[in-house]
């Protein structure tokens, strides 16, 4: 090849550029549009004015006003919450049942009739399989609602609305406008969420939307947050009422989630990520009437299977472990006591306890299991019956039976209002680890995002507890 | 937990987070001094020196050591040291009092001068910093550059020519173009000309200027001329200077049949239910956003409504090309329109 | 079988129902690439849904899809491999949300590119096609939304736009199918070579950027004769392209 043509060729357009200056760009995009244009003009008629644009109008005056915007916002988020919190309330009842009161069981006596050694039984039927049968009872009822529902509200075309209102926030918190789609993308997984930063143009913007993902409470943690808001926030006013203020409690908990994105965004673009807010651009698409049952029909064969898929995944393999650290002794006291045990002082000044801490560390590949292992390893350490045996995962049918199990491990309300603050705030699940990796490129990121929330985590449930005890 | 009390488990912790604020908070935390002044300063000061010998002989002036000593901030002995070891690299000549750049002295000085200003034209065309920082900023990058990612830089950036303030960029072969233009304080009422350079020496005039919103490559027309004041108009604003100001920014003069429009106004200012044309993109977006704002049809010519308020005033929806787009307000406030 | 090659405005499809499989994910042993370029929320990822079987994630809002999908089809024993892309603007910008989709449309060499528009606004989609057209003859118009269109009330004459463009144009209703078999049809013919396409050139550019095109283009097909693209070449290295520039010193575009 001539290499030395091409480097004239080079240095031609150099010149070149250099004599057309800088509204080079300008006058190319101009003589596009003008060339557009006329291509229009000559093949695009239209009828008549008004048409279904007008209706668009009405909607978008009422979704962006000053009065309804923000109070139609959290009406729409509250009604999703509280049809996933009812909705999922009978399947999981039925799910559990059937995997846990019935074929656990049975698969126990085709183990005994197999003659199957005890730690194979137990690593198998009472580590991994009770692991992966309470993810499914627990996670595959809110999940089959809370995604056909957001999926509804996307095709809409409410998304872009929202960012839409949200802006001047994100504004001032040094943040752009987008990351508001990719928070709500979050809402149903981390890892998706921050895929979806992509679409943030400027890499400054982006890094803070990435970190501060986690804020946006996932899937995985929605059902920890409903469950000991029932138990225990619930149980504080008349059975009438206790349904509508766990619902309040859960929504606060999503909210605090994005007052401190904002905060930290605002924190970040102070300091390490310092800088002003390039631009922002959003186009705001028509409202399209969502096609119902294909919609419902897609994402829950899509999302939620695949969503699930990987909760098993890796719910499998912590079931195992939790099986083994309970059985695996070291001196007098198995593993798990012994780590419960040195965590308990410091899961005391946080105003949690040693289990919980435990359960978060088991619980780093999927939040889901979150419970359940703190379950388990209550039952181990208070020796109270109801639980199947040591390492033994188990959902207990009642809600009340539940409760009755965590206040004999020492629990009160503030250990329930810390748990639902930590699980707010703390590392993400491994997936969304690795996929922070792979977006940033950047070990030091992916560092910081992970450890970060933690970091607040405590702070805020430390300073949580000290005031609680005080006050108290 | 015989000694625990929640006082104390507080007393403790802000006391922690105070000395973690000490220790790291931006840019004066105690680790950061401790980190900063550990690392050798030798090839800093070294060229800083380069460059500003450089400057002073591309005005035709020379320094001796002491001018050197007075005008940077080190400390004496980090400055004479740095001497010694640049004469001792041939980087300088010592003659007599003078000090003066040899043929490589000068061509280290222009490497450093083109990583700063294309960290500068990188600043301003792909993040959001204010102008006023740019220049500090390219202070502390030029020395961090090394000369290949210098050419990466140029190359990502198309090998521009001139930096945000209008001042040329050496290329990676040492050649630098030439400013060609007339400063402001002597151009005559009536010409139309476009800004090619502000002066960002001396610093307060040049911030005065910046605090005017005067940008490279904006339209002017001079409508006022007496001995204490200019006043032009450029992007739909009027602007009364000083002559001092005024002389500080180069224009070049351009042909009669450029259509310099009047009665401009920004976008930002349009009311529901008005409509408008759009006359063009201010200078100061730059790089990515202003293609973006291009690409999205803000383009001469186009039509433009407002679509739709935000609850909190901003950003707001304008309707262009049959879609509806939102911008900040920051943005809309510098695209030129002209109201139906 | 001899066929004569048609002019684009005169493409009337005749779909085979029969010849046309649905291959979901399996793409390997592939005869044609083709790509899915569009501005964002245009519905190319319900093109490509409708068109594969697959359920690529669709959703109203502008970059839904960030990543590229992969899928295929297979008409009348072709197989045709199918790139779902996330939208674009333009192929001027260098901004890094949009560099997957420009990458490929620029230097992916697909057999043939699917340029899927919105009907209702069409002005503005017709920025990024009149782009495209600088870079390849090989390109059908997929006008989607058809339906949208028609409650709004708008009348598009395709043949007209069809002689404008200098390629094919399909009227589509992806999400009801509409249009799709023709789509199909047409994306056959054109990698097989049964219609040629004279795409529309840019014209409303100004002189001195129109000179210093014809310039370089000039130099670079003395360089590279046989470039079908030389003056969108131009064009990028006006602009200061550096991916051009290496392609350029490569010749890893011909
Ligand atoms: N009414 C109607 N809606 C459609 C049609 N095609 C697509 N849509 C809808 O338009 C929206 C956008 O479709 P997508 O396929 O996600 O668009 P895309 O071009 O892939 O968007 P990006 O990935 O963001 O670039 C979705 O809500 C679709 O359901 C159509 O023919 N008619
Ligand atoms: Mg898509």
């Amino acid at each position: 090849m001539d290499t030395k043509k091409i480097d004239n060729i080079i240095s031609l357009s150099n010149d070149l550029r250099w004599q057309i200056g800088d509204e080079f760009h300008d006058n190319l995009a101009e003589g596009i549009y003008a060339d557009a244009a006329e291509i229009v003009k000559d093949s695009v008629h239209k009828k008549d004015e008004k048409g279904a644009i007008r209706i668009d109008a009405k909607i978008d005056k009422i979704i962006t006003s000053k009065v309804w915007g923000f109070p139609l916002m959290f009406l729409i988020l509250a009604l999703v919450l509280w049809m996933t919190i009812v909705g999922a309330n009978y399947p999981s009842a039925m799910l559990s049942g059937l995997l846990l009161d019935t074929v656990h069981p049975a698969l126990k006596g085709f183990a005994a009739t197999m003659g199957m050694p005890w730690w194979l039984d137990g690593f198998l039927i009472n580590g991994v399989y009770l692991a992966v049968a309470w993810v499914i009872a627990v996670m595959l009822p809110p999940m089959a609602i809370f995604f056909p529902l957001f999926t509804l509200l996307e095709d809409f075309g409410y998304l872009p609305r929202v960012a839409f209102n949200l802006d001047h926030l994100f504004k001032l918190s040094g943040a752009h406008g987008k990351q508001a789609l990719t928070m709500s993308m979050g809402f149903g997984c981390n890892a998706a969420g921050i895929v979806a930063t992509r679409i943030i143009d400027s890499p400054r913007e982006r890094l803070i939307a990435i970190i501060t993902n986690n804020f946006s409470l996932c899937n995985g943690r929605w059902p920890t947050q409903i469950l000991i808001a029932t138990i225990f926030v619930g149980a504080l006013v008349p059975a009438t009422y206790s349904g509508i203020l766990s619902l309040a409690a859960v929504i606060g908990v999503a909210v605090l989630g994005m007052v401190f994105m904002f905060l930290v965004s605002w924190g970040l673009s102070k300091t390490v990520l310092k800088g002003e807010v390039s631009t922002f651009n959003l186009e705001l698409p028509p409202y399209r009437p969502p096609r119902f049952w294909k919609t419902i029909y897609t994402s829950l064969i899509d999302r939620t299977l695949i969503v699930l898929w990987r909760a098993i995944v890796f719910a499998a393999p912590a079931g195992a472990v939790i099986w083994l650290i309970s059985n695996i002794y070291f001196g007098d006291s198995s593993v798990a006591a012994w780590l419960i045990d040195s965590l308990d002082g410091f899961g005391f000044l946080l105003g949690l306890n040693g289990v919980i801490l435990v359960a978060y560390i088991v619980a780093i590949p999927a939040n889901e299991i979150v419970i359940p292992t703190i379950l388990m390893l209550t039952v181990l350490v208070t020796g109270i019956s109801g639980g199947a045996g040591a390492g033994v995962m188990f959902e207990l049918d009642s809600v009340t039976a539940t409760g009755d199990i965590l206040r004999a491990g020492g629990w009160t309300l503030l250990t329930a209002v810390n748990l639902m603050l930590f699980s707010l705030l703390h590392n993400p699940c491994s997936t969304t680890i690795y996929t922070i990796y792979k977006e940033t490129k950047s070990v030091k990121w992916t560092v910081v995002a992970s450890i970060l929330p933690v970091i607040i985590g405590f702070v805020v449930t430390f300073l949580v507890a000290q005031i609680w005890r005080l006050s108290a | 937990m015989n000694t625990y009390n929640p006082i104390t488990a507080l007393v403790v912790f802000f006391a922690l987070s105070i000395l973690a604020y000490l220790l790291f908070r931006p840019n004066k935390g105690w680790f950061w001094l401790i980190r900063n002044n550990s690392g050798s300063n030798d090839k800093i000061v070294i060229e800083d020196v380069l460059k500003l010998l450089y400057h002073n002989e591309n005005a035709d002036k020379h320094l001796n050591i002491n001018d050197i000593i007075r005008t940077l901030k080190y400390n004496d002995r980090l400055i004479l040291e740095g001497i010694n070891k640049m004469s001792d690299h041939k980087l300088i000549s010592i003659q007599g009092d003078n000090v003066k750049l040899t043929k490589s002295g000068i061509d280290y000085a222009l490497r450093i001068v083109r990583a700063h200003r294309l960290w500068e034209k990188f600043l301003a065309e792909k993040t959001g910093f204010k102008e006023a920082e740019w220049h500090e900023r390219a202070e502390r990058k030029e020395h961090e550059l090394s000369k290949v990612e210098t050419d990466i830089l140029a190359s990502k950036l198309g090998n521009p020519q001139f930096d945000p303030h209008g001042d040329p960029i050496p290329t990676n072969t040492g050649k630098i173009a030439k400013i060609k233009g007339t400063p402001v304080s002597e151009l005559s009422v009536g010409t139309i000309g476009r800004i090619v350079h502000i002066k960002d020496k001396p610093e307060i005039i040049y911030k005065q200027i910046l605090a005017e919103n005067i940008h490279i490559g904006s339209l002017i027309r001079i409508v006022e001329k007496t001995p204490a004041r200019i006043e032009f108009h450029s992007e739909g604003e009027a602007f009364i200077l000083a002559p001092i100001m005024a002389g500080n920014i180069t224009v070049s003069v351009l042909e009669k049949d450029v259509v310099y429009e009047e009665d401009l106004a920004r976008l930002s200012i349009l009311k529901e239910n008005e409509t408008a044309q759009i006359i063009g993109i201010s200078k100061e977006i730059r790089g990515d956003s202003r293609r973006r704002l291009l690409d999205l049809g803000f383009v001469r010519g186009a039509e433009v409504k407002i679509d739709l308020m935000n609850p909190l005033g901003d950003p707001k929806a304008f309707l262009i090309k049959g879609t509806s787009i939102a911008l900040r307000q920051n943005q809309a406030s510098k695209i030129l329109i002209k109201k139906d | 079988m001899e066929v004569k090659p048609k002019s684009a405005c005169e493409a009337c499809p005749q779909f085979n129902a029969d010849g046309l499989k649905k291959l979901g994910v399996n793409t390997t042993d592939f005869d044609f690439v083709v790509a899915l370029a569009g501005n964002p929320n245009t519905g190319k990822s319900t093109v490509f849904n409708a068109m594969t079987g697959l359920r690529q994630h669709t959703g109203n809002w502008p970059g839904k899809t960030v990543t590229r999908a992969e899928g295929a089809f297979e008409y009348n024993g072709d197989k045709f491999k199918l790139l779902d892309l996330p939208g674009t603007y333009s192929l001027l910008s260098t901004s890094e949300d949009e560099e997957v989709a420009r990458n490929f449309i620029l230097f992916g060499k697909p057999s043939v590119t699917v340029i899927v528009v919105d009907a209702s606004r069409l002005e503005r989609n017709l920025n990024l096609v009149l782009q495209i057209l600088e870079i390849t003859s090989k390109a059908v118009l997929c006008l989607n939304l058809m339906d949208e269109a028609e409650r709004n009330n708008l009348e598009i004459d395709t043949r007209t736009l069809a002689r404008d463009l200098g390629i094919p144009v399909v009227p589509t209703s992806a999400r009801y199918n509409r249009g799709i078999p023709e789509l199909i049809q047409t994306i056959s013919e054109l990698a097989n070579g049964k219609i040629v396409c004279k795409p529309h050139r840019i014209k409303n550019i100004p002189q001195n950027i129109e000179q210093a095109l014809e310039k370089l283009s000039t130099e670079i097909e003395q360089v590279y004769p046989d470039i079908p693209n030389s003056r969108w070449i131009a064009l990028r290295l006006l602009e200061g392209d550096r991916n051009i520039i290496e392609t350029l010193k490569t010749g890893e575009f011909v």
